[in-house]
């Protein structure tokens, strides 16, 4: 997918050359610039983008877009020069690798004259962005205390797996931590496991053997609850605790959907976010309103009754 | 001169070798500090748990053990691991169509992992031996290349087994035999299979020669680009039995699976007391570093008295030290 | 203790010259450095016994022995690198403890190892400054240290280009660059380790001329060798040491070469080869080598090899001995000619090969390509033979035993602890081992290139009497030597090689130092234009 998408764009920039300049003056041209699919997260932001991509192209005929994926930050701020220089973008859409060493980078878009969309993780300076889109890493904490509170009634033992340190990770716990001060709720212990299933698994394992009782398990991701839930079932105690991740993945969400005892729920973090800034980007483009401003997603809980309108069996994450 | 290196060689080789106890009694002091910070580190749960998960690491450490021995290095098995995982994980559904008999799909996987492996580590041998190019830049180049090509497979996502492949498969990594788990016992195979090539046949004896001094193997008619090719497709096998159990444990694979394991099959071959420049291999002590290795990541895990944000300086200062144990003590007395 | 002179004195030896001047006679003479009652144990055993030694400006003091005898260490004693358990060092009359690992060199006492101590990867300049390079500010100053270095191998007549890498050197090449270095260091002091063992007849003159340039400037030599010839040439007075004690001392016009090995062995030695015991007249023809070339390296060779014969190989260094016999046993691709094995043609392209038809190659190259030096006996001497020690897919340790054993007896290698790495065995011990190893399969034909080099003389006389048993026995030896009376010693016929040619094939009378030269160095060939028609001539010439 991630090949096609890189196709995608070389084929577009090579027709655009053929086409001439007359055509191509016309066109809209549209830079997006993402991570490249690295993890289970990143490969589902991947599909989006792809997706979103053809399908603004398909409705739009005047709309060009240029889909690059980087594997770090410095490829990322050289794909940024690429889409300037030689592509000479009218509007870009990027979810920047990280945000400080990109600020500077996406200025210099913005100074040529583009139309700059951020997604996920905001620039380090204010005012560079004509639309900032993304998902809330507090809200994903205070739904995940919310939903745990309500299940546990105010009262239990509970573990905490964090992701990779970082401020995103922060956030989410931070939130959480917030969101069950006051209740009997108490955290045995919160270590990293890094957004993996291996060290999910492998940290869980240790969980078990070091408390005999344990209500519930916030995993902050769908990752890490896969390791988990596997780790539970190894134990053989399914039956005296419950799981609640977080991402939206499609092997969790269809375990939401079947009534899986184990995992009840999940909170949403969607990688579809992407396509959501893309189409925003087009309509500045095709509609005559402007498009500026935040837009942040929220982090709606994914119950058995609402999961199937968050289930994408084609999309690999 | 002469007579001393000989009395320092004469410790060396004596009955209290450091190189051999060195790291055991690591492991032991590793031990006593992980029973002291939380009592449940000796239950028997746990026991198993770290000597499960440290088969993985352990199963590639000894083909590792063979490698670097011969003088070479392997820094793709990581990303083998995950390519591995992955193609059998991709075939093994494709094969649901096929046949209908979850064994026979698990048993063609099984057989397809190995070919793989044994594949995978010809291509690094030969190339290494024929195309005359150091082995760290041919594996850090197919380190690479088997990265990407898991990670476009899963179009950057994650492969899982179908679930009722997975069911029968399970039992690799979950089942036991007479208590204990099969991880455990397939990991004990191996380095029982290890140490009898390397410590009591021809081929390794030629390993060790070979990363001795690879000249004087030569003018001994040993059939050195053979021997170091062959290290290297031990090494792939290797990796296919790791990803045999790897795979029934979570079902999937995806960009993020085995990251690392390369540096952490190297670091349990060095810890046990191999050399990595070559000539002196030992699978007993690879065994033990590859537990430690784990054990490490399992102590930290029983205690909240170290911040999280350390654990990486914790292992980094006992792997240190589990050297230092093995060879200060050896330096001393040597001068 | 506070008038002792140390290595922080630092340089203040570079300048001062000896107090009397170098040209007086040597008994006015002051020794520059003098040891007194020098004794040294390592642990319990003790290796020098109360030595007195000492070198004068402006002579050439050689340290002769056997291998063992404590040469080596009294050497590293007189460098700094070692510290006498007892006795005292003087330099300039002053006592001294010399600073170690070599910063004795800033004293003006420079030791030259065996092995030498140059980085391969420098240049020859880089070499030569190593550790001290000129600077200008915080830079090196390129063009000073070139200057320099061109100046010191003018002043040593030696053509070598200064940025030339160390590696792209030849042995004698970097001998002088080790030379060099030491003038470049002001040397007052220079101890030499056999520096002759690996050079060419010529390289040698060229190296004498060296030392009799740095004699006459006042510098005291102190040389250590094996060769017996070059000391009554080239040394003013001779030290003797035997097992770690001092025998004699005294002026090399005083002893004979046939006085200093009895001296260093304690005994005479009247008949160092044995009597030789030529092959029958139509002993069968068990090698023939028919006009074998290697690119240009080696051209259009034939030779054969009989039955209990011993063929000797001589020439000079880099003539083509070894890449002619590593070309016939597939240690080197070659690119035309036929070898025959008792009359069948055959191919080999490796050397297990050459093993399965009982061919074994005893190495020049004993430390390079012979042991493993960090392993231990058994393993090395199984190493060649491995097959012959598993059954059934496992090495049987008692039947390396037995062969270690075995060849502890027959080859008298003297070890107390035989679980010591073979790198801390004496020269000639390492090569007795070596000598079992390549003798594990009990080759038909044995190729023993330089099997004596830099070992003692009795160790040497041992050697050759396993060589001729063996072609007693009935097995056929290939002998390529540098050495000129082993060649003649030990050879039924002597082939010479020149420039990857073989240029003629010697016997019975012919075998004689003046004739052999004469075909090493071309003045002589047998045969015209050698061999247009691959027809053999050479070994027509011998049949």
């Amino acid at each position: 997918m991630k090949m096609t998408g890189k196709f995608l764009g070389l084929a577009a920039a090579f027709a655009m050359s053929l086409a001439g300049p007359a055509l191509a003056a016309d066109k809209v041209k549209i830079g997006v610039s993402i991570p490249s699919a690295t993890h289970g997260w990143a490969g589902g932001l991947n599909y989006h983008a792809n997706v979103a991509v053809d399908r603004m192209e398909e409705l739009y005929p005047n709309i060009d877009m240029i889909l690059v994926t980087a594997s770090d930050a410095s490829a990322q701020a050289n794909d940024l020069e690429d889409l300037v220089s030689v592509h000479n973008v009218d509007a870009l859409v990027i979810l920047p690798f990280e945000s400080e060493p990109l600020t500077d980078p996406v200025r210099m878009v913005k100074e040529s004259g583009a139309f700059i969309t951020v997604v996920d993780r905001g620039l380090s300076q204010d005012g560079i962005e004509d639309l900032y889109v993304a998902g809330n890493n507090p809200e994903l904490g205070r739904v995940s205390a919310e939903f745990i509170k309500e299940k546990l009634g105010n009262k239990g033992d509970i573990v905490v797996l964090r992701g990779i340190p970082t401020v995103i990770d922060e956030e989410r716990v931070d939130a959480f931590m917030a969101g069950i001060e006051g209740t009997d709720i108490k955290v045995l212990d919160m270590k990293h496991a890094n957004w993996n299933r291996d060290d999910g698994f492998e940290v869980m394992q240790d969980f078990l053997s070091r408390f005999p009782k344990i209500d519930a398990v916030w995993a902050q991701d769908d990752d890490i609850a896969i390791g988990v839930i596997e780790a539970v079932k190894q134990a053989g105690r399914e039956d005296e605790l419950f799981i609640l991740g977080g991402a939206g993945m499609k092997d969790i969400i269809k375990r939401v959907m079947d009534g899986d005892r184990l995992v009840p729920a999940d909170v949403l973090y969607p990688p579809a976010m992407i396509a959501t800034a893309i189409e925003l980007t087009t309509l500045n483009y095709v509609s005559n309103a402007p498009v500026t401003g935040r837009f942040i997603l929220g982090a709606p809980l994914v119950t058995p009754e609402n999961a199937a309108n968050y289930y994408f069996p084609d999309s690999p994450f | 001169m002469q007579t001393m290196s000989r009395k320092a060689a004469a410790i060396g080789f004596g009955p209290f070798d450091l190189k051999t106890w060195g790291p055991l009694l690591a492991l032991i002091g590793l031990m006593v500090l992980g029973t002291a910070l939380n009592t449940s580190f000796l239950s028997e749960g746990n026991i198993s748990n770290i000597l499960t998960r440290s088969a993985f690491i352990g199963i590639i450490a000894v083909g590792a053990t063979f490698v670097i021995t011969a003088g070479g290095i392997d820094l793709s098995v990581g990303a083998m691991a995950a390519v591995i995982s992955g193609v059998m994980i991709i075939s093994m559904n494709a094969l649901m169509n096929v046949f209908d008999s979850a064994s026979l799909i698990i048993a063609c996987g099984i057989l397809l992992s190995l070919a793989l492996g044994l594949l995978a580590g010809a291509f690094n041998g030969l190339v290494t031996t024929k195309g005359k190019i150091e082995a760290f830049i041919v594996t850090l180049g197919t380190m690479g290349i088997f990265r990407s090509l898991v990670t476009y497979f899963a179009d950057g996502g994650t492969l899982s087994l179908d679930f009722t492949i997975r069911g029968a498969y399970r039992p690799f990594y979950y089942g036991d035999i007479l208590g204990i788990p099969v991880p455990v016992i397939v990991f004990a195979v191996v380095a029982a299979i290890g140490w009898v090539i390397l410590n009591r046949t021809a081929f390794g004896r030629h390993c060790r020669a070979i990363g001795s001094n690879e000249a004087v193997a030569r003018y001994s008619a040993v059939q050195v680009n053979r021997v170091k090719t062959l290290t290297y497709i031990v090494q792939g096998l290797c990796v296919s039995l790791a990803t045999i159990i790897y795979v029934p444990r979570l079902g999937s694979a995806s960009s993020s699976t085995g990251v690392l394991w390369e540096l952490e099959a190297i670091a349990a071959v060095i810890i046990g007391g191999t050399v990595l420049k070559g000539g002196s291999g030992r699978i007993g002590g690879t065994v033990i570093g590859a537990i430690m290795l784990t054990m490490i990541g399992n102590i930290l895990n029983l205690t909240d008295l170290i911040s999280n944000y350390l654990n990486g300086a914790v292992q980094g200062v006992i792997i240190i030290v589990a050297v230092w144990l093995q060879r200060g003590g050896w330096k001393n007395k040597g001068q | 203790m506070s008038e002792l002179r140390t290595g922080i004195a630092g340089g203040g030896g570079q300048a001062v010259a000896g107090p009397a001047p170098s040209n007086a006679p040597a008994q006015y003479r002051q020794p520059v450095l003098s040891a007194r009652h020098i004794s040294k144990s390592f642990g319990d055993i003790q290796v020098l016994f109360g030595i007195d030694f000492d070198v004068l400006p402006g002579e050439v003091h050689a340290l002769i022995g056997e291998n063992g005898a404590g040469k080596s260490t009294l050497m590293k004693i007189l460098s700094g690198y070692h510290q006498p358990t007892s006795g005292k060092l003087h330099l300039d009359a002053q006592e001294v403890i010399l600073p170690p690992d070599g910063q004795a060199e800033d004293l003006g006492v420079v030791l030259i190892h065996q092995e030498f101590n140059l980085a391969e990867q420098l240049s020859v300049e880089e070499n030569i400054f190593l550790g001290r390079e000129l600077r200008r500010g915080w830079f090196i100053d390129h063009s000073a240290m070139r200057r320099q270095t061109e100046e010191l191998l003018a002043h040593l007549n030696v053509d070598m280009a200064p940025d030339a890498t160390v590696a792209s050197l030849s042995v004698s090449q970097k001998q002088f660059v080790e030379i060099a270095r030491a003038l470049s260091r002001k040397a007052r002091v220079l101890i030499m380790d056999e520096p002759t063992a690996v050079l060419t007849p010529d390289e040698t003159s060229a190296f004498f001329e060296q030392i009799r340039l740095m004699r006459e400037r006042g510098v005291g030599v102190v040389l250590i060798s094996h060769k017996l010839d070059e000391v009554k040439e080239l040394a003013n007075r001779v030290t003797v040491l035997r097992d770690g004690h001092q025998i004699i001392t005294t002026d090399a016009d005083e002893l004979t070469e046939d006085d200093m090995a009895r001296h260093m062995v304690g005994r005479d030695l009247s008949d160092m080869f044995p009597p030789k015991n030529e092959p029958d007249f139509d002993a069968p023809l068990v090698l023939e080598v028919d006009g074998l070339s290697v690119g240009t390296a080696l051209r259009d060779v034939s030779f054969n090899l009989r039955k209990g014969e011993i063929l000797g190989f001589a020439g000079l260094i880099g003539s083509g001995r070894s890449a002619l016999f590593e070309a016939i046993i597939g240690l080197r691709q070659r690119t035309g000619g036929i070898t025959r094995l008792n009359g069948e043609t055959v191919e080999m392209t490796a050397l297990d090969q050459a093993r399965d038809r009982g061919i074994a190659y005893l190495t020049k190259d004993r430390k390079g390509q012979g042991l493993l030096l960090n392993d231990g006996l058994k393993v090395n001497l199984t190493l060649f033979a491995l097959r012959q020690f598993s059954n059934k897919g496992l090495i049987d340790d008692t039947l390396e035993d037995a062969a270690l054993e075995r060849a502890i007896r027959r080859f008298d290698i003297r070890v107390r602890d035989r679980s010591v790495p073979v790198g801390a065995l004496s020269g000639g011990n390492q090569q007795k081992l070596l000598l079992g190893k390549v003798l594990e399969i009990d080759p038909n034909i044995l190729i023993v290139d330089e099997p004596t080099r830099g070992i003692d003389v009795g160790t040497k006389q041992q050697i050759y009497n396993f060589i001729a048993a063996l072609a007693a026995e009935g097995k056929s030896i290939v002998l390529i030597s540098s050495e000129m009376p082993e060649i003649i010693g030990m050879s039924h016929r002597v082939a010479v090689m020149r420039s990857g040619r073989l240029t003629g094939i010697l016997q019975g009378e012919e075998i004689e130092e003046h004739e052999i030269m004469r075909y090493a160095t071309g003045l002589k060939s047998q045969g015209t234009a050698d061999a247009t028609g691959g027809t053999n001539t050479h070994a027509d010439h011998v049949a």
